[in-house]
């Protein structure tokens, strides 16, 4: 909303400067600042390359191109350790413009893209960008985000995760791909986010607990994956991206071709991926490959100043293995591999082959929005957003019905919303907005195997007001939601004869956050926000009944459960010191009440396959807090040191013990360095990182079945360059994971009863943009 | 409330361009019904029903352990019914195991007869004597066991318990496994249950 009302307000302003002109002596003159801090930038060069000519900015960041003949120019800026920025002029006038830089290392992305992000937000987020997405992109986006402090991944092996924002994961945190809520399987810890990265122009995390502008529910906190608009540009642009990883022998491709015709903007991007078996420092991990095949169209259609369309759809289609050594059939067998040096059923050669157990997935989302600024203080937009997923898990089953999916899910949402933002002045603004989410999910019955999960159908209503005033210092922000779910439920009963149930359950839920931000110094900016989100319990955790296979328990939902209701408040602080010391520090401590988790019953479920432990969904009251602290510095223009701590704490209130599954405590630490942009290479830099996760202590024994493993050391190092062409960029980088070939577990790793975690892997990357 | 009169107003407005939401807010209100039934699938693969039945060499009544739960993992808790054999006797055995869901009921000791290199039973027993005297009569293609079919000689009186497991694809060359030993078999349990045995 803010951006596009910006541009549009910049189309007004810059149309009087772009009348006609007849000669060469136009000149194109502006300012270079940094994004996050609006510090003018000295030194940074802007290139034209039709005339492949340039100039430097001065030590006040401007700078000015004389002697241009009318025409269409491609601008490119760049400064030291920023991404490129590109801007297409169609030149009639003498023209000035302004230009931001943002920093292109992912770490510090986190902390300029943040202050770029937060400028209207008082809740705390965190961003990776475009040029760190093409960089790591042949990783799960959940893994991406790791490299956030507060964030981490539950992972189900090496080819499934999903995203741990400040403890809370599956059903607490909402992801939103392109505006839309995802829909598909997101209770399960093996199901992981159906979407590919590369759409992506930039990847955020909201941390704090004032995200009431996305459906209900996000205790955790709310993932955005933002892609960009398309450029105003007339001519065809585009990009490819190729990475080889050595652990797996992967290729990661992905071309993307984007246009601004006069019937239209338009963008196409397109992704294969092909991962073969991957290893731990000492043996293979048999059947741990992937396969993935992504296709995205974006279609954006201006019909007027005030009236602007957006068309996207993008297929998401996946194969992965799940290690064969961790299929296992009851609790004698997953004892049985715990004490194993080398997990059963490993393979000495490597292979790209995927057998059982493995997981097929479709994911289609189709969006069309549309939006109305009815005058400078008025918008509306409306959005509609389509889902299909189709999850089917294969498991080894007897006299050939592995080709028989076990599970087999098809689920298909609808949704509608609508928009309404007013500005009454420049300092204050009201958004509302409707939100209206079906969402239908069937079992297959091809599977012969009772489900886990029954059929269902949830209907959702949401309205949400936030109003927002900034005043001279401090910026506050009130905010409240209210979301109605219903949900009608179809059982097949557990006992003979097998017989239809149907349930009902309706849930109101009520949200409310407020938010401060204050602005001490102009280097020193303090945020404070507090919410309190009920969250109503979802199907799973009312209804499932059945065994889950990878913890080898038997889970049975509660039909009685209530909502959750969640306090939750963010205290962060931002300091800029003379633009070498940046220190961010946040704390958080959040209240749940009637905390949804899995309890271990003492009794066992007799079974013909064995006695299993009987876990059933209970409720408590929890806390969990925390702190993320970063600090960067730069002691000279070329070099920047980087350290994050990240520290939680969960506990069970009611029981007096900890939470289970929270993330470790971890320190991340690294050294960059970045040499001086020569004739031909730009953004030539190396750097040494090193991540220390700590072990889990803060968990009773008797809680797992093994103890959490021990802390582990991984180190890694990048260096990269961009080799500039006369219209064309080549970025070329090599990097590496785990360069010790430590022998490690991850705690959050549902693995790491069978096997090691991954060993080192060297990534080499290529990419070209035109 | 100036601004809501102003919103109303605004939309009212710009009623045409927002025309083309009507037909998708219709497929909403359109599909608000009753969610339909599920189909009640055909639980083919099941095992409900294990029965090891052991019969004297050379004639008289055979002994039956049987393990039975219908309705599978939930509901009703299984039925469990265990033998009683006679000293120093030497049985034949055979496992059999059935889908008593289905009439009549569908014999799943075939597939597991049809893929017999892929699957072995494990016999164990909680008194030793009751592991000298257990062999297995069935051997798969490779001349491995499969355990479809046993002897057991009784020997003296004495009780026991039984734990009877079958192994899908487990690695029959690992070591002990051919002599009934499960410790290095890995694989999946399909089936494991456990009787007492009382010989008398």
């Amino acid at each position: 909303m803010q951006s596009f009302r910006f541009v549009f307000l910049s189309f007004v302003l810059l149309a009087p400067f772009l009348s006609s002109g007849q000669n060469c002596s136009f000149s194109i003159s502006g300012n270079v600042t940094d994004e996050g801090t609006g510090i003018p930038m000295a030194y940074g060069t802007v290139y034209v390359e039709e005339t492949q000519s340039g100039a430097a900015s001065d030590s006040l960041g401007n700078f000015k191109l004389n002697g241009l003949c009318k025409g269409e120019y491609h601008l490119q800026f760049n400064h030291i350790g920023c991404e490129t920025r590109t801007l297409f002029i169609s030149l009639v006038k003498d023209t000035v413009i302004r230009i931001n830089m943002h920093h292109h290392s992912e770490l510090v992305d986190e902390v300029m893209v943040h202050d770029h992000h937060s400028q209207h937000e008082t809740s705390a987020s965190s961003t990776v960008g475009q040029e760190a997405i093409a960089e790591t992109a042949n990783k799960d986006l959940s893994e991406m985000l790791e490299e956030m402090t507060g964030v981490s991944s539950i992972k189900s092996g090496a080819g499934v995760s999903k995203p741990v924002v400040h403890g809370l994961s599956g059903n607490r945190v909402a992801i939103l791909n392109n505006g839309i809520a995802q829909s598909g399987q997101q209770w399960g810890n093996d199901h992981a986010p159906e979407i590919d990265p590369y759409v992506a122009e930039n990847i955020s995390v909201v941390k704090g607990a004032g995200a009431l502008a996305y459906p209900g529910g996000s205790l955790g906190g709310v993932v955005l994956i933002e892609p960009d608009e398309i450029k105003n540009d007339p001519h065809l642009h585009g990009n490819v991206n190729y990475i080889f990883q050595t652990n797996g022998l992967g290729h990661t491709l992905n071309a993307r071709l984007e246009k601004y015709d006069k019937w239209a903007a338009w963008r196409i991007s397109a992704t294969a991926k092909v991962i073969g078996d991957r290893s731990a420092p000492n043996y293979y991990l048999t059947n741990t490959g992937k396969r993935e095949y992504n296709l995205a169209a974006q279609l954006e259609k201006h019909f007027n100043p005030r009236w602007e369309m957006k068309l996207y759809y993008s297929l998401f289609n996946t194969e992965i293995a799940i290690l064969r050594g961790s299929h296992i059939g009851n609790l004698t067998d997953l004892e049985d591999a715990i004490g194993r040096d080398v997990p059963f059923f490993t393979e000495d050669k490597f292979s790209y082959g995927i057998g059982e157990p493995r997981q097929t997935v479709q994911h289609h989302l189709l969006k069309l929005e549309s939006m109305h600024i009815f005058n400078e203080h008025q918008s509306f937009k409306l959005t509609y957003g389509g889902q299909v997923n189709n999850r089917k898990e294969f498991d080894v089953r007897r006299a050939d019905r592995s080709d028989l999916p076990a599970l087999s899910l098809l689920q298909w949402e609808q949704y509608l919303e609508g928009i309404y933002n007013h500005f009454f002045d420049h300092n204050r603004q009201l958004k509302t907005g409707i939100q209206l989410r079906l969402t239908d999910n069937t079992n297959n019955p091809e599977t012969g195997i009772l489900p886990l999960i029954p059929d269902y159908r949830a209907y959702k209503l949401g309205a949400f007001a936030i109003f927002q005033e900034e005043h001279k210092k401090i910026l506050y922000e009130l905010g409240a939601r209210y979301d109605m779910n219903h949900l009608q439920v179809v059982t097949i009963s557990q006992s003979l004869p097998r017989e239809i149930e149907r349930f009902y359950h309706t849930f109101h839920n009520y949200s409310l956050s407020s938010g401060i931000r204050y602005r001490v110094l102009p280097q020193l900016k303090l945020n404070l926000n507090l919410g309190h989100v009920l969250r109503s319990p979802e199907v799973n955790e009312l209804y499932s009944a059945g065994l889950h296979q990878g913890v080898s328990g038997i889970e049975e939902g509660n039909r009685n459960l209530k909502n959750e209701q969640s306090t939750k408040a963010v205290l962060s602080a931002d300091w800029n010191v003379k633009k070498k010391l940046f220190v961010q520090l946040l704390g958080y401590y959040q209240y749940i009440s009637n905390f949804i988790y899995l309890q271990p019953e003492d009794e066992f479920r007799l079974t013909i396959r064995g006695a299993f432990p009987l876990f059933s969904y209970q409720q408590t009251d929890a806390t969990i807090a925390g702190l993320d602290a970063l600090v960067s510095y730069e002691p000279i223009e070329s070099i920047r040191l980087v350290a994050k701590y990240s520290f939680l704490q969960g506990d069970d209130v009611s029981n007096k013990q900890p939470l289970v599954y929270m993330p470790s405590n971890n320190l991340f630490g690294s050294f960059s360095y970045s040499f001086k942009d020569g004739e031909k290479m730009k953004n030539t830099a190396v750097s040494v990182n090193g991540r220390y996760v700590f072990e889990q202590t803060h968990l009773n024994l008797n809680q797992d079945i093994t103890p959490p493993p021990t802390g582990y050391f991984l180190l890694g190092a990048n260096i990269g360059t961009t080799f500039k062409l006369k219209k064309t960029k080549l970025r070329c980088s090599i990097s590496g994971d785990n360069l010790l070939n430590a022998v490690y577990q991850d705690y959050l790793n549902r693995q790491r009863y069978f096997a090691d975690d991954l060993g080192w892997n060297v990534n080499v990357r290529l990419g070209l943009d035109f | 409330m100036v601004f809501s009169f102003n919103y109303l107003f605004n939309i009212m407005k710009n009623t045409k361009n927002l025309l083309w939401a009507l037909p998708l807010f219709s497929v909403l209100l359109f599909t608000a019904c009753e969610k339909e039934d599920p189909i009640i699938l055909n639980e083919e693969e099941l095992i409900t029903t294990l029965i090891y039945t052991l019969t004297p060499e050379g004639g008289g009544t055979p002994i039956e352990f049987r393990f039975e739960d219908l309705d599978g993992d939930g509901g009703n808790a299984p039925v469990i019914t265990n033998g009683t054999l006679t000293a120093n006797t030497t049985y034949n055995g055979v496992v059999s195991l059935l889908n008593a869901t289905e009439s009549p009921a569908i014999s799943i000791s075939v597939e597991v007869a049809a893929e017999a290199e892929e699957h072995q039973f494990f016999y164990e027993f909680s008194t030793m004597s009751f592991s000298g005297g257990f062999d297995y009569a069935d051997a798969d293609e490779n001349g491995n066991p499969v355990g479809l079919q046993t002897t057991f000689a009784s020997g003296t009186p004495l009780t026991s318990t039984l734990t009877i497991t079958l192994r899908h694809e487990p690695n029959k060359s690992a070591s002990g496994v051919s002599d009934g030993d499960i410790t290095n078999a890995g694989g999946e349990t399909d089936i494991q249950v456990t009787f007492d045995v009382t010989v008398q």
